[in-house]
């Protein structure tokens, strides 16, 4: 129907729907395109406006801290306001927009992995995962991974003995980063509907319950020029990112005073991120490396821009289980060689020389050593209760909400698994003739070394037990009748994959749960 | 045999089942851009934790079977096993085989 400024709005205004959804990022934007023209009326309630602005923005900020075993602790401060973005379509207006679904392994409960498990499996997901790739206009990854198939660009022959595979990754247009125009059409044209309306610059500062504490009864809508909506609808969807709905439901704490779905102390805990780790060489020093002893093209591997699929070499549930460690990848890139004629690059070149005689691969007399290429590793970390997002009581944003504060931590069987993953994959490497890898890092550097992506994870974690997870398989807040939880804060683990598309064949999986629920005939 | 022939033939031995076999038995220098010194400062790590170990025992334990052509796919299969077994030799961040590390040994004690 229409886009509305909630500035512009008489003071205390009541907005009505049947269902309201708060937050207009790509999972809000999501759910509201596939209720489009049907006949719920859907409200979206977003703090942003069109263009990102500092002082909108500026409600994001808050404190951070990763500490990790072994290593100083990394002041994080600005990670809560640069990871992320508030403006109408999210963290959507700056996402590199990779795809790719977390792995059939991910979804497991592995003995090894405390916490593990989701209470859906792949492929109880993959329907939702080809509805959001043909959504975002990107090939559909299959059980058989189709889009390897083209054999100018062949992949690595890894023994499938070994455990480690080639993992496809591919990149949607839908970002305001890559192609705003098209952006701009996803995130505005289903307010087109007759049944949709977008509040923007409409900012909910709490949820309330009515007085038994099990139903939300409303939500209290602030604007920075001042202004106080009410909204109210039969069923409500937070989907205001993986911090920021955290900060909601605890902040949320009228009636409950632990905030709401919080009964046993889980909102907030569990917090995972995807870290990488790599380390440039120099004249003296190696980096992380692969040298790789075939020639053909490694294109498959090497960034090609953002069209066609792109691999990273990753750890299968075997290896892991073997190794007993997490999801890991290793994503390879381009490298100009340094150091030429020190003793360090001499060393290198000898390693290679004989890696690439012993693989076979070299042909006599044609000058190729293989190739050297850099590589960036990632590695899942295992959830930790003890990682996670808390409010700042002392410390208020303009529209009077608490702060918030992260403590990342990470565990010793995180830096583990990080290194017995690059390990393997080195071993996966070498056993199937395929190459060999150089991981030179102290366990001290390894903060150092890192870089944190701004995926936000596992903070109201979804289980089938009221008591192990804030949210049930619907997605549904346990003690709360007629609350629901959208983005990458309900996933149990966080794999390695980019988290959108799997938020998003969340969200495709809970508006026809939401359909069904609400009275909606198909 | 001389330090220098043993060393070339481990060369060969080492090229003789690649792409293009035939050369491998061509006159052509083999390895001609391996940098000697370097391949023994690996080789020397290596033997810096395994003092006792001598050129002759080595060359039975790599090459069994003489410095023929048969001699690379019998140290491929043993590099595999090597990496599935853990058996591995890092060399400044460098993963690599036990038996490849026991290569450049032997090429350093060959030197
Ligand atoms: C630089 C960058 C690169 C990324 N690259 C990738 C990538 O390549 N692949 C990938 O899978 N992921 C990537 N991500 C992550 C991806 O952007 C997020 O997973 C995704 O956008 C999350 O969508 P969301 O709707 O759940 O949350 P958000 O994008 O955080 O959306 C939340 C929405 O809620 C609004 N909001 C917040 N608070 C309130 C409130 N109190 N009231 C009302 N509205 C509110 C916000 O303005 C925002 O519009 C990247 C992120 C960043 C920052």
């Amino acid at each position: 129907m229409a886009f509305i400024d909630a500035r512009t709005l008489p003071d205390a205004s009541r907005i009505e729907a049947d269902l309201v959804i708060i937050g207009g990022g790509l999972a809000g934007i999501t759910l509201a395109r596939e209720l489009a023209g049907g006949p719920l009326k859907v409200a979206i309630l977003e703090s942003g406006g069109r263009e990102i602005d500092e002082e909108i923005q500026g409600l994001y900020a808050g404190t951070a801290v990763v500490k990790a075993p072994d290593n100083p602790d990394k002041p994080f401060d600005d990670y809560p306001v640069q990871s992320r973005a508030r403006v109408l379509g999210g963290s959507g207006m700056i996402w590199g927009g990779k795809c790719v679904p977390l792995d059939p392994a991910d979804f497991t409960a592995r003995a090894w992995a405390p916490h593990s498990g989701w209470p859906v499996t792949r492929p109880q997901l993959q329907p939702f995962y080809d509805r959001a790739c043909d959504l975002l206009e990107i090939p559909r990854f299959d059980a058989d991974n189709k889009i390897l198939k083209d054999p100018a660009r062949p992949p690595l022959a890894l023994d499938p003995q070994d455990g480690f595979f080639s993992a496809p990754r591919v990149f949607t247009r839908y970002s305001g980063g890559a192609d705003k125009t098209a952006f701009d059409r996803f995130r505005t044209d289903f307010a087109d509907a007759p049944n949709i309306t977008v509040y923007l610059h409409a900012n909910v500062t709490q949820v309330r319950l009515g007085k038994d504490g099990d139903k939300v009864e409303a939500l209290d809508v602030a604007c920075l020029n001042g202004k106080r909506h009410t909204a109210v609808g039969r069923t409500y969807v937070l989907a205001v990112g993986g911090i920021e709905n955290v900060r909601l439901l605890l902040a949320s704490n009228g009636v409950r005073p632990e905030g709401i779905g919080n009964r046993h102390d889980l909102v907030g805990r569990f917090f995972q991120g995807h870290v990488t780790y790599s380390l440039d060489g120099d004249a003296e020093t190696e980096g992380t490396a692969v040298h790789v002893s075939r020639q053909p093209s490694m294109s498959l591997y090497l960034n090609p821009g953002r069209t066609g699929a792109h691999c990273v070499v990753a750890a299968g549930l075997s290896a892991q289980a073997r190794m007993g460690t997490g999801n890991f990848t290793a994503t390879l890139y381009a490298v100009t060689a340094t150091g030429a004629g020190t003793p360090t690059e001499a060393e290198t070149r000898a390693v290679r020389q004989v890696a690439a005689r012993v693989d076979g691969n070299r042909q006599v007399g044609d000058g190729g050593d293989g190739q050297l290429l850099g590589f960036f590793a990632m590695s899942e970390h295992f959830p930790n209760p003890d990682s996670r997002v808390t409010l700042d009581p002392s410390a208020k944003d303009p529209l009077g909400m608490p702060r918030i504060h992260l403590e990342w931590r990470y565990a010793k069987a995180d830096w583990d698994s990080l290194e017995r993953s690059a390990a393997g994959f080195g071993d996966a490497l070498g056993a199937s003739g395929q190459g060999r890898a150089c991981w030179p890092v102290q366990r001290g550097k390894l903060l150092e070394i890192s870089s944190a992506s701004r995926h936000h994870m596992g903070t109201t974690r979804m289980s089938a037990d009221p008591t192990k997870g804030v949210v049930d398989p619907d997605l549904k807040v346990h003690e709360t009748a007629n609350l629901y939880v959208a983005g990458s804060s309900v996933f149990p683990t966080s794999g390695i994959a980019n988290p959108t598309l799997t938020i998003l064949a969340l969200v495709m999986r809970l508006a026809d749960h939401l359909k069904r629920d609400m009275g909606v005939r198909s | 045999m001389s330090t220098a022939l043993a060393r070339r033939d481990l060369l060969a031995a080492l090229l003789a089942a690649t792409a293009l076999p035939g050369l491998a038995h061509a006159a052509t220098p083999l390895l001609p851009d391996l940098d000697r010194a370097a391949a023994a400062r690996i080789g020397k790590a290596w033997l810096a934790g395994r003092p006792d170990i001598g050129s002759a025992a080595l060359a039975r334990r790599l090459l069994p079977h003489g410095r023929g052509p048969d001699a690379l796919p019998a140290l491929r299969r043993q590099v595999s096993e090597d990496f599935r077994r853990g058996a591995v030799f890092v060399h400044r961040g460098w993963r690599l085989s036990e038996t490849e590390g026991a290569l450049f040994g032997l090429l350093a004690l060959e030197e």
